[in-house]
């Protein structure tokens, strides 16, 4: 049986660190995806920077098939 | 286009380019999650430092992305000592060199406003997170306000983190 806030984190809910300061309640606030940022915080810098080339990559990858499509 | 930050920035360590990264990937560095379509580096505009920069992207195809006529990037003694800034588009992407950053001042402060990071392709140096929120708050832009909003969050953090040891 799953309770009702396991199943909210499974839809989801962003579940606040206890010790979570005003700058990050405000940043989650805000709409960033702070789960995101632990884990970034968890890697080391050049992980980091990888992981942004990946991403980086995807976006760039989509736009140039938007472009694409958009040409025909 | 693409964008391969690492190869060029592996480049501009070849030539010994005196340089600190600021900007987006200065934030990405940081643990931010941001997608950011650029290199942004402040470097000591002197003639020397210049010249590296061109022998660091030579043979990628450099041209001045924001001149009307995207022209060559290519460097006389007049334009090294007039230029203060220049914006790349090279085969490996763009590449921005600032000869100043908004907020904080020019080469000489940035530097002092920076921190060492090892890489694997070598040690660099980028904004340490006050500099690159003062950096940020400075622009005034809309996107810079959200994105300060995620450091402010990232330092704090840290600093919870140094109270706990």
């Amino acid at each position: 049986m799953i309770d009702a806030a396991t199943l909210a984190q499974m839809n989801g809910e962003y579940v606040m660190p206890p010790d979570a300061g005003p700058a990050w309640r405000a940043a989650a606030e805000y709409g960033f995806d702070m789960s995101l940022i632990e884990d970034a915080l968890r890697m080391t810098p050049e992980q980091r920077l990888e992981q942004h080339q990946r991403a980086l990559d995807l976006v760039l990858e989509v736009k140039e098939a938007g472009e694409h499509y958009a040409a025909k | 286009m693409p964008q391969n930050d690492k190869a060029l920035l592996s480049r501009l360590k070849e030539q010994n380019v005196e340089f600190v990264i600021i900007g987006g990937v200065c934030g990405v560095l940081h643990g931010a999650s941001l997608v950011t379509l650029d290199l942004d580096i402040c470097c000591r505009f002197n003639r020397e430092n210049l010249r590296r920069i061109e022998a660091a992207v030579k043979d990628l195809h450099p041209r001045h992305r924001l001149t009307v006529n995207k022209m060559p990037f290519e460097l006389t003694d007049q334009l090294c000592n007039t230029l203060k800034n220049f914006y790349l588009n090279t085969d490996l992407g763009i590449l921005d060199c600032l000869g100043e950053v908004s907020g904080i001042g020019g080469f000489e402060e940035v530097l002092q406003h920076s921190i060492p990071h090892n890489l694997s392709y070598g040690e660099f140096r980028m904004l340490n997170m006050d500099a690159l929120i003062a950096s940020k708050s400075a622009t005034g832009r809309e996107k810079d306000l959200a994105a300060i909003k995620l450091f402010l969050a990232i330092k704090e953090r840290r600093d919870q983190q140094k109270e706990m040891f």
